[in-house]
């Protein structure tokens, strides 16, 4: 189990104790300013709480998910994952990192659950299966729902780490067999910050994490995603929106637009209804992200973004007997219908319009 | 039956017909660019310098920019249509579902359309009719309300997509609001044909100026129409 022993400590004496100077410490505080996203004004304010806020201890759990956000977690750059879980916080429990394993480890989750109740930040990772009493996802013997009720109940805030915890994900794609729901319905009223993403970004989930620890919440949107990192559509900070702009687009995936960088709208990129970082923080060092490297956006951190199907193209297909159509095509069908029902219609009206003046034409010479 | 002296009713007030034909012009240009821009079809930009988007009639942004101007517009002129509704006794939004009348003038007028019956009795609007608008109205306030939604979005943070945004998740995500946003347009774009044709018909049957109506406000009728209390 890695076990950093200091949970109670603040950023400052963490530091000092591991014979850090004070001028990488006040480094370290300008650089999680701007991973933060705050202006460089606000450089004492973050010095100031790092010298004072204890770091929280954190527990992370995993229900129904594939640890790709694990994956992507220890991907961290600014700063390191290793400084994160041996430095920044003290993350004292989670399964896939963890030394121990099986009932050492449960036993060591339940201790520190005691040890400081209200105080833990807990971050859980994976949707919450819930149909046939949770049976979808067992961990020690237990539905994970029951284990993420409990421990979110002494939590002081609970982080829902990728878009299974935040949405639901894949395992509430239609037609969710396991009965898969986020942990905001599982954790009630508890404080709760959703990171959502397939996997999130791992700076984003560091830093929302790191801005919980230095201010506590971060300002929130309407489905409490922190707005510093959901703030955004990756269509509005996309590097490639002047080619939208200008109506410049690929078509298809080999040719000269797609060559040429240009916008990729046409083959289904769901930029414009997606929220993240990607625009501007990148991947990996800032090296890349999808759009970057020619492939469309998916929208990964949009609720039900598995449900958008197919993800290359704008309109989805609808499904009808021996064909693929769609919006626009049975739209067009269903014009030219109306339009054949309506002239239709209105040659019957005018046989029957004549008739009817006939017959009232006849009755009249008949009463003369 | 062509007894009696043809007499004119003015059925639309002003607002009505303003309503009427900017909704038109609108809906127009909201149905063209809004095609343009869930799948770009017009490929005049193609390998010309992206910042020329401002200048190019046709770019994506302009086709953005009429989008938005005529979602506007559209909602002006429906502000406009309560506020004749209000004003005017004859502007009535909603048909009377709990008369007799209605359901028997909806009967009448089904029967006619059917061919079973030669003509319908003179109604000023008949009941079939109102019913159309009134569902017409329903897809303008979805278009509006899924539009703005969408449109606000460009800035989450501001007031105005704190109270609509959260209407994306609430109909399982941004996407769908898109794609509710394009079905519905193609329902507006058929209650449209069906909409000119009827009134066609109608000024050439009756011969009660149905279509001029629209225009000038006036309906003329030789036989007392059946729904005149709605004018008083």
């Amino acid at each position: 189990m890695i076990e950093s022993k200091h949970s109670g400590e603040t950023l400052w004496a963490l530091l000092k104790r591991r014979a850090v100077s004070r001028r990488d410490f006040l480094k370290t505080c300008a650089a999680l300013t701007g991973m933060l996203g705050l202006p460089p004004a606000a450089l004492p304010a973050v010095v100031a709480a790092a010298e004072t806020k204890p770091l929280p201890p954190v527990i992370w759990l995993h229900g129904h998910e594939c640890t790709g956000c694990d994956e992507a977690f220890i991907r961290s750059q600014k700063p390191l994952a290793s400084d994160i879980v041996l430095n920044l916080i003290s993350l004292e429990d989670m399964e896939v990192l963890g030394a121990a394993a099986g009932e050492a480890l449960e036993r060591h989750h339940h201790e520190i659950i005691a040890k400081y109740p209200g105080k833990y930040l807990l971050l859980f990772e994976g949707a919450v299966p819930t149909a046939d009493g949770g049976v979808s996802c067992m961990v020690g013997g237990k539905p994970i729902a029951a284990k993420l009720r409990a421990a979110a109940q002494n939590a002081a805030a609970v982080v829902a780490v990728g878009s299974c915890a935040a949405w639901g994900g894949i395992q509430a794609a239609r037609p969710n067999p396991t009965g898969s729901v986020a942990v905001s319905e599982i954790v009630g009223s508890r404080p709760l910050i959703n990171v959502p993403g397939c996997p999130p970004i791992p700076e984003v989930l560091t830093g929302t994490v790191m801005h919980y620890v230095l201010f506590g919440m971060p300002p929130l949107d309407s489905k409490r995603r922190p707005l510093q990192f959901f703030g955004n559509r990756i269509h509005d900070t996309c590097y490639r929106r002047a080619f939208f702009d200008s109506g410049m687009f690929v078509e298809n995936f080999d040719d000269k637009g797609a060559k040429a960088g240009w916008c990729l709208y046409k083959v289904g990129c769901r930029g414009p209804v997606a929220y993240n970082q990607c625009g501007s923080m990148r991947w990996w060092n800032g090296l890349s992200y999808p759009i970057q490297s020619g492939a469309p956006c998916v929208a990964c951190a949009a609720d039900n973004f598995w449900d958008t199907d197919p993800f290359h193209q704008r309109l989805p297909n609808i499904s009808l007997p021996n064909t693929i159509a769609t919006a626009d095509t049975i739209g067009l069908v269903a014009a030219g219908a109306t339009l054949a029902g309506v002239t239709a219609h209105g040659l019957l009206s005018v046989a029957q319009h004549r008739r009817h003046k006939e017959k009232d034409r006849r009755e009249g010479e008949q009463n003369e | 039956m062509h007894e009696g002296k043809l007499r004119e009713y003015h059925v639309f007030s002003g607002a009505t017909r303003l309503f009427h034909w900017v909704t038109v012009a609108a809906v127009g240009v909201l149905f063209f660019t809004g095609l343009y821009i869930g799948d770009p079809f017009f490929i005049g930009a193609q390998g010309i310098e992206p910042t020329a988007a401002v200048k190019r009639v046709f770019s994506m942004e302009m086709m953005r920019l009429y989008h938005f101007v005529a979602g506007y517009l559209l909602l002006a002129s429906c502000i406009l249509r309560v506020y004749g509704w209000l004003i005017s006794k004859g502007d009535r939004l909603l048909p009377r579902f709990w008369t007799r009348h209605y359901w028997e003038g909806l009967a009448d007028t089904t029967l006619h359309y059917l061919f079973l019956r030669p003509q319908h009795r003179p109604y000023l609007r008949n009941s079939l009719a109102r019913t159309s608008y009134l569902a017409v109205y329903v897809m303008l306030l979805i278009q509006l309300l899924t539009g703005f939604a969408l449109y606000v979005m460009i800035n989450p943070t501001s007031l105005a997509a704190r109270i609509l945004g959260p209407l994306n998740h609430l109909l399982y995500g941004e996407y769908f609001v898109h794609l509710i946003h394009h079905y519905v347009s193609w329902f507006i774009v058929l209650f449209a044909i069906v909409h000119i044709y009827m009134a066609t018909r109608a000024d050439w049957m009756e011969k009660g100026g149905e279509v001029s109506g629209i225009i000038s406000g006036v309906k003329f009728y030789r036989e007392q129409p059946e729904d005149l209390d709605d004018l008083k």
